[in-house]
């Protein structure tokens, strides 16, 4: 038997982070499963799902993290998660690309607008660059419900762009199979 | 003929260089008929190699007939020991893969190639195919040396896990 931990880590980034914490993963039987890690402005920052041990406690996992976390300057967390796995989500996969001139609540807007019509976000990231006038870009992939057209989607999300003064392009991203 | 199980990685049939046929006898016949059935029977299945039957011989099946991306069209092209002849163009697209059906992948390829090998009946043929098939026969070839598309893909941001239907 195993259960799950939800892992998380930043810090600056630097040679040796992922090493350090997967280490003292590895020592204590843990076993990663699906993880995204990335530079965030500078901070390498880590999402761990992570099986261990039956016998294992969350907080002997924190243990085991303190000694990298300390040597690597990272805050870390580490929370149970529940074991039943949410019910495989059925729709159609999109892209969606959004720049603009940065300002405040660009993606709470976008993701309302996403949430309002059953839209669910999968997968998302989002970059500010640029030094006088900062562009802000944003990247999802979500999943259409069935019951909403592409062309009622590309409406309602190309409204919820222009309020907050952002262009918007969205195409289904359904892969060929070879 | 019969349709056959497809081998899905970690299975290390995918990720070594398959050996060359040589020339087409009944066998090879019988293997170029099971991966025509194999394909049409799995859905929206495009091609399918030897090495994902658990063979490991240079061997594919190409059909793009019908797909809405498809430009040029052979039909049905079974190769045996396909050379890629020459290659030109380039174009970024999300392909998967039966043997990997959990996960796609922006994977960048030429627009058009010509491939030559044996055919079903041992005669040499020579396509040149473009858009989709190019695509197609070049997933194909990399079967036979041991790649998947996930050898491919320009980034860990190009890999997408494959989590919905329709």
């Amino acid at each position: 038997m195993t259960r799950h931990f939800a892992v998380s880590a930043v810090g600056g980034d630097r040679p040796g982070i992922v090493s350090g914490v997967t280490a003292a993963l590895a020592e204590i039987g843990c076993n990663l499963e699906d993880t995204s890690m990335t530079v965030l402005r500078g901070r390498f920052a880590m999402v761990l799902l992570v099986a261990g041990p039956d016998a294992l406690e969350s907080d002997q996992l924190a243990a085991a993290l303190q000694a990298p976390a300390a040597g690597l300057g990272l805050a870390v967390w580490v929370h149970d998660v529940d074991e039943s796995v949410p019910d495989r989500l059925v729709g159609e996969s999109w892209t969606v690309s959004i720049h603009g001139a940065d300002r405040p609540g660009i993606v709470s807007h976008i993701s309302a607008a996403l949430a309002g019509a059953g839209v669910n976000i999968v997968d998302l990231s989002t970059r500010l660059v640029g030094g006088d006038r900062p562009l802000y870009a944003m990247l999802l992939e979500v999943v259409v419900p069935e019951d909403l057209s592409g062309p009622a989607l590309t409406e309602r999300l190309e409204a919820a762009a222009a309020e907050v003064g952002v262009t918007l392009s969205a195409h289904p991203s359904g892969a060929d199979i070879l | 003929m019969p349709v056959r199980p497809v081998i899905r990685l970690p299975e290390e049939v995918l990720t070594r260089p398959a050996r060359p046929c040589g020339p087409v006898d009944e066998q090879l016949a019988a293997l170029g008929e099971d991966l025509i059935d194999t394909m049409r029977v799995s859905p929206g299945c495009v091609g399918l190699a030897a090495p994902q039957l658990g063979v490991g011989l240079r061997a594919f099946v190409v059909d793009v007939t019908g797909h809405r991306k498809a430009r040029s069209c052979h039909g049905t092209v079974v190769m045996f020991d396909p050379v890629l002849i020459s290659y030109s163009g380039a174009e970024l697209a999300r392909e998967g893969c039966m043997s990997v059906p959990d996960l796609t992948g922006d994977v960048p390829r030429p627009t058009s190639v010509v491939v030559r090998g044996a055919g079903l009946d041992g005669t040499m043929i020579e396509i040149e195919a473009d858009a989709f098939e190019a695509r197609a026969f070049l997933h194909e070839l990399d079967h036979l040396d041991g790649k998947l598309f996930l050898d491919r893909v320009p980034g860990p941001s190009a890999v997408f896990q494959r989590r919905v239907y329709r």
